[in-house]
Parts: C-alpha cells; sequence; structure tokens
C-alpha cells in the first residue's frame, strides 16, 4: 500500500501556514509543501506531484473551490485526495466540493496535534 | 137639592189640560195609599155623627178610582171612578147630594146602589186645594132616601174644609221631615266638623265629623257655650284685643270674638287651637255663618272647623326634610310679564344666598341682588328658556353672600306650567364651593398630566372598555402619523402601520400590544416597528390593562418606548464584534496551534521552567478563541445566517458522540459522565449543533458538580417530544439568577466565571440553537440539589425508530 507522503498545503495566512506545517512534518513525519496562494500552487504542483492537497477556501483572488477545479485539470483528483480545512461552510457550498472530488472537510480552527492523524486516517480510508 | 149638572154620568177624560193638573195637585200632596191617620178619621167620624149618617169617607179621586183616606161604616178602601158618585161631586164647587138613588137615573142602575152597601142617599162636599183642584171629597152615605138639613150642610162644607187644611199640614210636615233629614244627612257627612249654636252661642247640634275631632260626643256638648267648652282662655283675649283694635269697638273674650268680624260685614276664617276632651289641642281653621229664618230673625250660628292637623304635619314633614337638605328647597312661583315669587322656600336659602324665607316671600329680586354680576343675566337667561320649554333647569352660579364670601351654587329645579300661563318650579340650590374646588384642582392635575404627556420622550396611547382610542400623546401622533380615530381594534394595524420587529409582517390585530392589554394581558417589551413616518421606527411597548378602583374594566394603555437608536448602535455593536472577532480569529488559531505544538514537545523538549507559562498562554489562548468561536456563532444567529443542516437522525448515537467527547473534560474535573434511558427515537437536528448544546450542557453540569460526582445524560418521551436532561449534584441555582440563566454574559457569580472558565454565551446560545431546531430549552432547579437542564425536541418519525 501507497504511504501517505507528500502533502500540498495552500494557505494564505503564514502564521496558521507554518504551525500547519510543523503540525504535519514533525507529528506525521511528511514532506510539505506550503503555497500562499493558488497561483503558486498550480504552478507547483506537477513539480510536486502530492499525495494529498490540503487547502482552505477563502483564500485571495483564487478561492479553493475554483483552486480545486483548475487543480483538476493539471491532476487526476481521484488519486490525489483534496482535503478542505475551513470554518462552517454554507451547505451548498458543500455539495459543490462533494462533485468536485473534494473527500474531506476539517474544520477550523484545527487542533494541530490532531491533524496529521485525521489526514493519515483519510488516507487510509482512501487507500486502505 | 139637584145637582145643576143634572147630567148622565160625566166620563171624565184624563186627557183634559185641566183634569192632569188636577191630577198633579193631588199626587203633590203625597197622601194616596198613605196609612190610616187618626186625625182624618176624627172628621168622619164628626161628619157622621152630625149628618146622623151610618158611612162617612174621605174619598180622594185619581185618574181611576177613588180611594178612601178614612171611612166610617164601609169596609172597602177604594172603588171603581166610573160607579163613584164622588166623580160628580168634584166636578162642582158646593155640597153634592142624591136624596134617593134609585129615583135618580144617573145612579139607579149603580152598582153601589144595586148592590154592595145599597146606597140610597149620597151628599159630599168638595174638598178643594188652596190652588183651586178638587182633589175628592168628604160625603156622608145612607141606605134610605133623606136630605140634609141646612145645618148640617154647612157643617159637612165646613169639615171638608178643615180636612183640606189637614191635608195642607200633612203635606208641610212631609216636606219638614224631608228637609231636616237632608240637612242632618248634610252635617252628618260633611268633612269638616260643624258645630251649630243658638244666637247666644250655647251649642244645640254637632256633627260626627266634630265628635270625632273634638273627642266629645253631641250630648257631652249640647246645651254648654261654645267658647267657654272648646276655646283656651289666653287665645280668646288675645283674640279679643286685636279685634277690639281693628272694629274700634270694645269686644268681651266670649263668643262675640267670633261672631263680631260677621256683624261687621267681614267673613273671615280664623285659625284656633280648639281643645280637645283629652287635654291636647286641635288645630283648626274656623269659619262662623249666622243662620236666619225668614222672618230675617236670628237664630244662631254654623260655626265650620276645618281640620288642619294633617296640613300641620305635612308642614312640619317639609321642614324636617328641608332642614336634612344640604341647600335649600323651593317653590318658585314664575310669571313672565308679573311678579315671580317663592311661595315656599326652606330656612337653608339663608346658608345659600344669606336671606331668610320671609324676604322672599313676595319677590325673588332679592336673591338676584344676592348672584354674582357676572352670572346673572345668564341665570334668567336660562329661567327663561326652562320655562319656555319646560325642560329640567340646571343653573350653577355664583352667589355673593353676606356671611359667606363667594360660593359657588347649583341649582336644580322642576318647572310646571300652570292654568294660568305661570310656571310653578320645585326644586333645590345647594352650596358646591367645595366640590367646585376640587373639580378646579382636578382640572389643574389634568392639565399637568396633559402636559406631562406632551413632554414624555415615549408614546403613551390609550383605548376605553370597547376598543374606541382615546388618547395619543404628541409623541405617539407624530410617531403614527395620525391622531386618534375612531375605529376598531382590527383595524389599527393598517392604520397606523405597525409591524412586527423584521419590519415586513404587518401585525396581526391580536399581535398589537394595546389589544392584547384590553384582553386583560400585561404586555411587557413587546417589540415592534411602525412605518408611517417614512423610515422604519423601532419600538418596545408595554401594555396593561386599567380598571377602575371596583375592578370593572377601563380600557388599556400602551406605552411606547423608541428604540430605533439602540438597535442601530446594536448593530453597529455587532458589526464592530463580528468583525474584530474575525480578525482575532486567525492570528488566535496561530498562537493556540503554535503553543499546542511546543507543549506537545513536537519541535524539541521544553525546558521544565518554561512549561507552566506556556501552558498557561496555551489555556488562555483556548479560551479566547473558544469566545470568539461563540460570540461568532451569536453574531450568525443574530443576523441569520447561521445555516443548519437539518437530518433525521436517531436520537442516541448524538447522546453517546456527546458523551465521548466530554468525558475528558468531565475528567479533568473529577466528575464521571453517565449515560441513562434513553428511548429510540429520530430526531430532525443539525448534528454538529446539537453537539454543540449537548457540550455546553454536559462541560456546565461538569464544572459545577464537586470531583467524585457524576453528571446524568438520559431522554425520555413527554407529550409527543423527547426531552434530554442533564442532571448534576452542584450546588444548583440561586433563585435570582434563575432569570438570567439563559442571556448573554450570563454567569451566576463573575468571579465563578473565571474560576469555571466560561464565555457566558453558551447557554445563550444553546436556547437560539435549540429553538432554531423547533425544540425548547429549560431547567430545574432546587437550591443545594444540583441543577437538571433539559431541551426538548420533537420526534421525527417512530416508524423509523432504530433497532
Amino acid at each position: 500500500m501507497k504511504q501517505l507522503k507528500r502533502i500540498l498545503h495552500v494557505e494564505d495566512v503564514p502564521s496558521i501556514q507554518v504551525v500547519t506545517r510543523i503540525a504535519l512534518e514533525k507529528l506525521g513525519g511528511f514532506e510539505v509543501l506550503s503555497c500562499q496562494s493558488g497561483q503558486a500552487a498550480l504552478e507547483q504542483v506537477r513539480d510536486f506531484a502530492p499525495d494529498l492537497i490540503l487547502l482552505d477556501v477563502m483564500l485571495p483572488n483564487m478561492d479553493g473551490i475554483e483552486l480545486v477545479r483548475q487543480l483538476g485539470q493539471l491532476l487526476d483528483l481521484q488519486q490525489t485526495p483534496v482535503v478542505f480545512l475551513t470554518g462552517h461552510l454554507q451547505p451548498e457550498r458543500s455539495q459543490e466540493l462533494r462533485q468536485l472530488g473534494v473527500r474531506q472537510v476539517l474544520s477550523k480552527p484545527f487542533d494541530p496535534l490532531q491533524l496529521a492523524a485525521q489526514l493519515q486516517q483519510i488516507w487510509e480510508a482512501e487507500h486502505g | 137639592m139637584e145637582s145643576p149638572q143634572a147630567s148622565p154620568a160625566p166620563t171624565p177624560s184624563t186627557t183634559q189640560p185641566r183634569e192632569l193638573s188636577r191630577l198633579a195637585a193631588l199626587l203633590r200632596y203625597e197622601i194616596l195609599d198613605t196609612p190610616e191617620d187618626s186625625a182624618f178619621d176624627d172628621f168622619t167620624q164628626l161628619a157622621a155623627q152630625l149628618c146622623d149618617a151610618p158611612i162617612a169617607l174621605i174619598s180622594l179621586v185619581d185618574d181611576r178610582r177613588q180611594w178612601f183616606k178614612s171611612r166610617v161604616g164601609l169596609d172597602v178602601s177604594e172603588t171603581p171612578r166610573e160607579i163613584s158618585f164622588c166623580t160628580h161631586t168634584i166636578l162642582g164647587e158646593e155640597i153634592f147630594e142624591v136624596e134617593d138613588a134609585l129615583q135618580d137615573p144617573r145612579f139607579r142602575d149603580n152598582p153601589l146602589v144595586v148592590d154592595g152597601p145599597q146606597i140610597r142617599f149620597y151628599a159630599g162636599t168638595p174638598l178643594t186645594s188652596p190652588d183651586g183642584y178638587n182633589l175628592g171629597t168628604l160625603c156622608v152615605i145612607d141606605r134610605q132616601p133623606r136630605r140634609l138639613n141646612p145645618e148640617q150642610r154647612a157643617i159637612l162644607e165646613r169639615l171638608g174644609r178643615q180636612v183640606i187644611r189637614l191635608f195642607e199640614q200633612h203635606l208641610l210636615a212631609h216636606r219638614h221631615a224631608e228637609q231636616a233629614a237632608l240637612q242632618q244627612a248634610i252635617l252628618d257627612s260633611a268633612s269638616s266638623a260643624v258645630l251649630v249654636t243658638r244666637s247666644d252661642g250655647v251649642v244645640t247640634s254637632v256633627n260626627p265629623t266634630a265628635e270625632r275631632l273634638l273627642g266629645y260626643s253631641e250630648q257631652a256638648l249640647r246645651g254648654h257655650p261654645l267658647t267657654a267648652a272648646l276655646f283656651r282662655p289666653e287665645d280668646l283675649q288675645r283674640r279679643a284685643a286685636l279685634l277690639t283694635s281693628e272694629l274700634q269697638l270694645p269686644i268681651e273674650p266670649g263668643f262675640g270674638v267670633l261672631t263680631a268680624p260677621l256683624h261687621r260685614g267681614r267673613r273671615e276664617m280664623s285659625q284656633w287651637r280648639l281643645r280637645h276632651r283629652n287635654g291636647s289641642t286641635v288645630p283648626v281653621l274656623l269659619g262662623v255663618t249666622a243662620i236666619h229664618d225668614e222672618q230675617e230673625q236670628l237664630r244662631g250660628y254654623l260655626v265650620n272647623a276645618y281640620d288642619l292637623a294633617y296640613q300641620e304635619q305635612l308642614q312640619l314633614r317639609l321642614q324636617q326634610i328641608a332642614a336634612q337638605v344640604p341647600g335649600m328647597l323651593f317653590q318658585f312661583h314664575w310669571q313672565a310679564d308679573g311678579p315671580s315669587c317663592f311661595p315656599y322656600v326652606s330656612e337653608g336659602v339663608e346658608q345659600v344666598y344669606g336671606l331668610s324665607p320671609a324676604q322672599l316671600a313676595s319677590s325673588f329680586a332679592p336673591i338676584v341682588a344676592r348672584v354674582h354680576g357676572g352670572d346673572r343675566s345668564a341665570l334668567l337667561t336660562s329661567i327663561r328658556r326652562a320655562a319656555s320649554e319646560l325642560a329640567p333647569w340646571h343653573s350653577e352660579h355664583r352667589v355673593e353672600h353676606p356671611r359667606k364670601g363667594l360660593l359657588w351654587v347649583e341649582a336644580r329645579a322642576t318647572p310646571l306650567r300652570q292654568v294660568d300661563g305661570s310656571v310653578l318650579w320645585h326644586g333645590f340650590v345647594s352650596d358646591i364651593t367645595a366640590r367646585k374646588a376640587e373639580q378646579l384642582e382636578l382640572d389643574k392635575q389634568q392639565e399637568m398630566n396633559r402636559r406631562l404627556l406632551e413632554a414624555l420622550s415615549e408614546a403613551v396611547i390609550a383605548c376605553d372598555a370597547e376598543g374606541n382610542l382615546t388618547l395619543f400623546n404628541e409623541k405617539a401622533k407624530q410617531w403614527h402619523g395620525a391622531d386618534a380615530e375612531p375605529g376598531s381594534p382590527d383595524e389599527w394595524a393598517a392604520r397606523y402601520q405597525l409591524y412586527r420587529a423584521d419590519g415586513v409582517t404587518r401585525l396581526q390585530p391580536d399581535e398589537i400590544p394595546l389589544r392584547r392589554a384590553l384582553g386583560g394581558e400585561h404586555v411587557v417589551d413587546h417589540e415592534m416597528v411602525l412605518l408611517s413616518g417614512g423610515a422604519p421606527r423601532h419600538v418596545l411597548s408595554n401594555a396593561d390593562p386599567l380598571y377602575t378602583s371596583d375592578g370593572r374594566p377601563l380600557g388599556a394603555v400602551a406605552v411606547l418606548h423608541d428604540i430605533t437608536e439602540r438597535k442601530r448602535i446594536e448593530q453597529l455593536q455587532r458589526e464592530f464584534i463580528s468583525t474584530v472577532s474575525h480578525e482575532l480569529r486567525t492570528p488566535l488559531t496561530s498562537i493556540s496551534g503554535a503553543l499546542a505544538l511546543i507543549c506537545s514537545n513536537v519541535t524539541g523538549e521544553v525546558p521544565e521552567q518554561m512549561r507552566e507559562l506556556l501552558q498557561i498562554a496555551q489555556q488562555n489562548s483556548l479560551r479566547l478563541s473558544a469566545l470568539i468561536d461563540d460570540l461568532l456563532d451569536m453574531d450568525k444567529l443574530h443576523a441569520g445566517k447561521m445555516r443548519f443542516e437539518l437530518l433525521e437522525q436517531p436520537l442516541r448515537p448524538q447522546l453517546e458522540t456527546a458523551l465521548q467527547s466530554n468525558r475528558s473534560y468531565a475528567e479533568r474535573h473529577g466528575v464521571q459522565l453517565q449515560l441513562g434511558e434513553c428511548p429510540q427515537v429520530q430526531v430532525r437536528v443539525d448534528a454538529m449543533r446539537l453537539q454543540q448544546v449537548l457540550s455546553n450542557l454536559l462541560s456546565n453540569a461538569a464544572k459545577f458538580s464537586p470531583p467524585g460526582e457524576h453528571v446524568e445524560l438520559s431522554a425520555r418521551l413527554r407529550d409527543g417530544q423527547v426531552r434530554v436532561s442533564v442532571r448534576d449534584r452542584g450546588p444548583g441555582i440561586s433563585t435570582d439568577f434563575r432569570e438570567r440563566v439563559f442571556q448573554k454574559f450570563a454567569q451566576a457569580d463573575s468571579s465563578d466565571s473565571r474560576q469555571q472558565g466560561g464565555t457566558g454565551l453558551g447557554l445563550a446560545i444553546s436556547k437560539e440553537l435549540m429553538e432554531r431546531m423547533g425544540g425548547r430549552i429549560g431547567f430545574e432547579s432546587e437550591l443545594g440539589h444540583g441543577a437538571c437542564f433539559w431541551f426538548e425536541l420533537p420526534i421525527a418519525d417512530q416508524a423509523k425508530e432504530s433497532p
């Protein structure tokens, strides 16, 4: 079974970005690429080839949902689970997300001590 | 001697006028068919003896017979007129004599001659009344032929005249007896007491009314001088003195005081007090009439006494009543073109107008003079108008009382039209100065209240018990864009543009606070919106029913307080909190996350000296996050932005999940969480929000339980709902806190909050959440015996019960 290793993380707030990255690296032992914007993520996603994409809905210029739509044109999202990390989503939006192949929505604020384990669980549910 | 008319038996006809008058004259004596009378018998006896005849008769001839008033020697009392000898006699003026009936062609076949008494001889003299009518005869009869000698004829004629005289006396006596009986009847039935005296004043007769009035029988008074028996000497003396000076004639204090004025041509009634047999006196009005006989001789006096006791009693009663009335009673006689006066005024007139009844006996002017100059003409006008309309009269006017100063008086009377066109009023006048003062004071107070109402920054609206709007103060008019107008409460919402707090839904009639208060409700702080003024005006309405002092409904009053500005500030506050919370949230997430990572030694072992401080920082950052989360939730709830994903789901797993996620928190407080009974039911909820509520209740229960205790979570069915309860063994909820439990930032004790680490928003949010999900929340608590918080949800569908 393929191990969860590489995580593409899109988050515009630097402090959150740092905390999230450290939590994933230190507690999950993942390799994390943090991008500050959807644009940066689209530019780097092919080179990085992530196993899982973790992103926020609220992003400057391009929101998370648009980003997922565009990411879907660059790689097979069936193979690469997308997990949103966000505050409470409006129901019609979560419906939209499911249609785009988004596996899971984790609520913000998240518990940094739990995040790695939560992603691991999602991964295992996909590939187990 | 032959009759001058030696013709056959006459056939007298009653139709002849002379005969009719004769019969009338006969009847006038009222003697026909009267009993036998010895006075008449003396004459027949005498006639029989002196004429030496066996039969003598006094015969009266009416239209069909002759009737015998007196008879000697004959048994029948009457015989038919056709066969009567007397019928012949009354046609002449002298003695009619038949010497031998058998020889006389007029009588020889007469049954009285042929049979019966077998008359052969008849001699009769006519009984002629003073006015010339022959009423009958005095006759003598023999059974053998003969004739009267001249002495006998003269005797018979003389006796005949005596008989007529006797008839006259008889008639007179009869008339007298009738008269006397009539007089007696009049006397007896007279309603006034009548005493008859001789000319010297000695009582001769007393009627029954007098007997009753004075207590003396006629017998006791008859023969006694009237004045000595019934009059008080002092009265007689006073009257005598008065008359002496009036008539310029010495009058003795005796019977003369009654008759003297009469003899001077004065017929007068005078008041006296007569002595009653029982020692008391009787008030009477006395009238004296002289009695004269035909010769104008004074025969005596008729003294009439009218009983005044009843009248006196009435007078007394009126006086007593009048004395009880606070004011004056009056009878006022008003004439349009003549003098007006007061036939009666009670003593109270002094209290009201400072006048005595005597001053008003003949004139109305003294009262008019007392009336305040400013009210005088209005008073007279109102009297004239009431007199012409005959309508009940009412007047309030000022009086300048000589003793008491300026008074306000009220007069009421009912005018009655008299036959002569004048108007008689009965009424009363009372002093209302005190009441008037109260009225003025009341007016002043009402004016004060009115000004107060206008000065208020609140709108005040009132209606009567029938729902008619009676009061809009200035603010109410301004805010509603209209004044109080008549109309049913059902029209209020449309007319005054009343809306719910949302500003778009028109109020239903039964939502209007004033209308609810009219139904007896006590309405507190009902929020609504007035749209009539253009921009929406948010108001809080308080309304209460009004009652009279004896508890009858009087109407309702509503007070509206403008909270538009407050709402705007609240909105600003909310927006501010919302913005700040959002802005705080991201940095706080970073801080908490970073601290969590450090404290968990992910970035390397934290030195012991730093650990405690880092933990404090971490805990407080978590608390801040929780507060921010709650604030944001509250904001979303207020703004209606919170979305609920209501899904039908079994209740029990939700309770289990809640227990799981709160167990560690409870254990930190040394408290065990237990799941009690739970029916297998479905509820339609947003699971995340339900968890939020359960978390709130469970963490509160754990926080307030003493260590070592346990908290029980359970559910049971109740009236088609399921009630989920969280029961703790804590101190319970104090009475003064109970009302505020579900309010924002409400905490039982501020020192407690720091110690217990709550945000003060949890229960307020829980309440909102439950209500949005169609449920309700509440609690039961007894101080010292723990608290039980519960919420109830409708059961979604019992058919889908999970096993």
